[in-house]
């Protein structure tokens, strides 16, 4: 059998290696580069709608334009680091002063963050908005279709959960039947809020 | 340019007899996790689709100069360079549904199918017929998971593509939207498949 070249064998899957790798990168940055910006834009206004919808206030789902609008009407951030505000003071539909908090805590399958919308009272929520989860999909996931999101407007805490379709009083809110561990989980963030909340305008001011 | 039975062959192969799903049994990570909307299925196909048919092309276009020592990392390298591009654009044209499908995306460059198909094949033939061969390869994953998301979520939440079509009388099956679900449609799948197929094979041998 004929001896293949020190060059062939060695050196030359090391050039390959290198060209090949410098041609890919060259094209993924290429494309992570110009979607960069939408990027940042999506994250912007996904950010924002959800603090306005955290808070009750309506926004035109697909206009951009009109979200930043309503946004910098309503809504003052304060506090927080990397981007990300410590709280947000938001004026209601109502003519009052509220307040929207991140916080998270624990679900199923990884955490969960969520935007919390209240009134001054500490006491009553005006919406909440679930920016991050990983539940099951049809199951805990669905925390973050509109029944269930939307039954959390105007309720005061400490809440309870009771079975799905039979909340009826302020401080109730329907589980998803078959995920008993995230609606658990839920309650609990919920239950947490007012606490979290209360800390961080306190920093805050 | 290759004989047109052979492109015949090379596409109809995969969809059927040798189907990477039902035949040669890879892929299953994926089949059994995201397979329990339909939405997200087809999104996580066509990222499949898309990784298979242009990594398969590229791999044996440059075929003749990769050395074959280092030919599993050039293979990794560009399967990855395109599931990059995927999760990139999705990240930034349909950012909901990038956000549902999670690190699934990222999973694509795991899936056996794709490096299979780069040793296999795209390695020995020409770029057009690995081309095909790469479509077909994605399709054949394709339909398999559509027709299983498809009896998933409609058993498990009475819903397609989001929307009810069994009516109130229906009680969900929540055992199907979840992991167990998938391993149970799996195997009726194959089940069904191969009972029709080998069926077919050993009569023909008669």
């Amino acid at each position: 059998m004929k001896k293949e070249s020190f060059f062939k064998t060695r050196i030359y899957p090391i050039i390959f290696m290198v060209v090949l790798t410098l041609v890919f990168i060259s094209v993924v940055s290429g494309i992570y580069l110009s979607t960069k910006e939408l990027v940042l834009l999506n994250e912007s206004i996904f950010e924002k709608k959800a603090v306005l919808y955290a808070a009750g206030i309506d926004y035109p789902e697909d206009d951009t334009q009109k979200i930043e609008a309503v946004y910098e009407e309503r809504v003052r951030e304060v506090g927080g680091e990397e981007g990300r505000p410590s709280y947000f003071i938001v004026s209601l539909p109502s003519g009052e002063t509220g307040y929207v908090v991140y916080t998270s805590g624990a679900g199923l399958w990884g955490e969960i963050v969520a935007l919390f919308g209240l009134k001054t009272d500490m006491q009553t929520l005006t919406g909440v908005e679930f920016v991050q989860q990983n539940e099951t999909p049809g199951l805990g996931a669905r925390i973050t279709e509109d029944w269930f999101k939307q039954q959390f407007r105007g309720k005061e805490g400490p809440f309870t959960m009771v079975e799905e379709g039979t909340a009826d009083e302020p401080d109730e809110l329907d589980a998803i039947t078959g995920a008993t561990r995230t609606s658990t989980a839920v309650l609990k963030i919920a239950n947490n809020v007012f606490e979290v909340a209360e800390a961080k305008i306190k920093e805050g001011n | 340019m290759p004989a047109r039975g052979k492109i015949k062959k090379t596409f109809f192969e995969p969809l059927g007899k040798n189907n990477p799903v039902f035949a040669q049994i890879l892929g299953i990570c994926s089949t059994l996790a995201v397979t329990n909307k339909l939405e997200n299925t087809v999104i996580m196909c066509m990222g499949v689709l898309f990784t298979t048919s242009l990594s398969g092309f590229t791999i044996s276009l440059i075929r003749k100069l990769i050395p074959s020592r280092v030919r599993m990392m050039a293979e990794t390298l560009i399967i990855a360079s395109f599931v990059i591009i995927v999760d990139i654009v999705l990240r930034a044209y349909v950012p909901d549904i990038w956000k549902q499908l999670g690190p699934y995306v990222g999973l694509i460059i795991t899936n056996c199918i794709i490096m299979g198909r780069a040793e296999a094949f795209a390695l020995n033939n020409p770029p057009g017929l690995s081309l095909v061969d790469g479509i077909a390869s994605g399709l054949g994953y394709s339909y398999v998971l559509i027709v299983i998301a498809f009896f998933r979520e409609l058993l498990g939440t009475g819903e397609i593509w989001g929307l009810p079509v069994l009516g109130d009388w229906w009680t969900n099956w929540s055992i199907m939207i979840m992991p167990p679900g998938a391993f149970f449609m799996l195997a009726i799948f194959v089940w069904v498949v191969k009972g029709v197929l080998i069926k077919e094979s050993e009569e023909a041998a008669k």
